[in-house]
């Protein structure tokens, strides 16, 4: 019984983490394009140095989700929890 | 990491031990795989080189180029005697991202070790560097600056560091993996495909996000004006 309670937790808990996460890297991934883009329209010589810029953006603000997904496949695939 | 979900074991290595330490033999291969690789590219871009360079000099000599304006940007004049330690950061870990991509191999950095050793590394290097730069009294005075209780914030960001650029890298990598063999499970054939070339940018990507963060942190030891 405790077993499945701790299953069912887990389960709730690693979609939770990876949804509030996706949430989270996509708004944040979003307004970033954005005002890339719009630098970007405005000053087409900047472009390379805009797109380099963005690209490193997208890659530190993902950081935190990603890690989120981590604990998220960690409680589903490799649960400390279960014996 | 331990037992999988459908039978096999996701995320779990093979393992090998000796004096008293466990290895994971499968990471080790894969990383001796992506050295040789690594190697022979460079060699094949280097032999016989031209002035005017063609084919595989040619395009590896663009990424060069590349790693080398944003070293020269960022890291001023001082910068150029790290730039191979750089260079090979970024070979090694584009070639061991999208090792995995390949079926029947495994990334180097979808284990936390490859990664947390590449994120120590590169801390101490900026350190040491740094040290050597400014001298150890006067770069240690930095993190007390602007004012004494400011240390407890410079610290905490020291130690974040190294977890954020290792977790980072491990978890892209380790998630895209994971992702591919449960898409392959659950609708074979286009979707998985589609993934994989997803993946291949993501690689490159995160490699050079790695790259940037080395370059930058090393700015921030190699200046010696005062701000």
């Amino acid at each position: 019984m405790e077993q499945a309670i701790i299953i069912a937790a887990s389960a709730i808990g690693a979609s939770l983490a990876i949804g509030l996460a996706a949430i989270g890297a996509a708004l944040g991934d979003g307004v970033v394009t954005s005002k890339a883009i719009e630098g970007m329209a405005r000053q087409p010589e900047a472009k390379g140095t805009i797109l380099v810029n963005m690209l490193i953006s997208v890659g530190l603000i993902e950081s935190i989700p990603i890690i989120a997904a981590v604990i998220a496949i960690v409680l589903v695939f490799a649960n400390p929890f279960i014996k | 990491m331990g037992h999988g979900g459908g039978g096999h074991e996701i995320g779990g290595h093979k393992l090998a031990h000796f004096a008293g330490l466990t290895f994971n033999l499968d990471t080790l291969y894969m990383t001796w795989l992506t050295m040789a690789i690594v190697i022979f590219l460079a060699v094949i871009a280097t032999r016989r080189a031209e002035i005017v360079p063609r084919g595989w000099q040619a395009f590896l000599e663009m990424v060069v180029d590349a790693l080398l304006d944003q070293i020269d940007n960022n890291m001023g004049p001082k910068g150029r005697k790290l730039a191979p330690f750089i260079i090979t950061l970024f070979l090694f870990l584009v070639v061991g991202n999208q090792l995995g991509l390949v079926p029947g191999f495994v990334s180097p950095t979808n284990d936390i070790n490859t990664t947390l050793g590449l994120a120590l590394l590169v801390v101490i290097i900026v350190h040491v560097v740094g040290m050597i730069n400014q001298g150890p009294v006067r770069y240690l005075k930095h993190f007390f600056e602007p004012y004494i209780p400011f240390v407890i914030i410079n610290i905490v960001e020291e130690l974040a560091k190294p977890i954020t650029l290792s977790f980072r890298l491990f978890g892209n990598i380790l998630a895209g993996e994971i992702l591919l063999i449960i898409l392959g499970m659950l609708v074979p054939y286009i979707i998985p495909t589609a993934w994989l070339a997803f993946s291949v940018f993501v690689g490159v990507v995160q490699a050079f996000i790695f790259t940037i963060l080395t370059v930058s942190y090393l700015s921030n030891s190699l200046k010696d004006e005062h701000h």
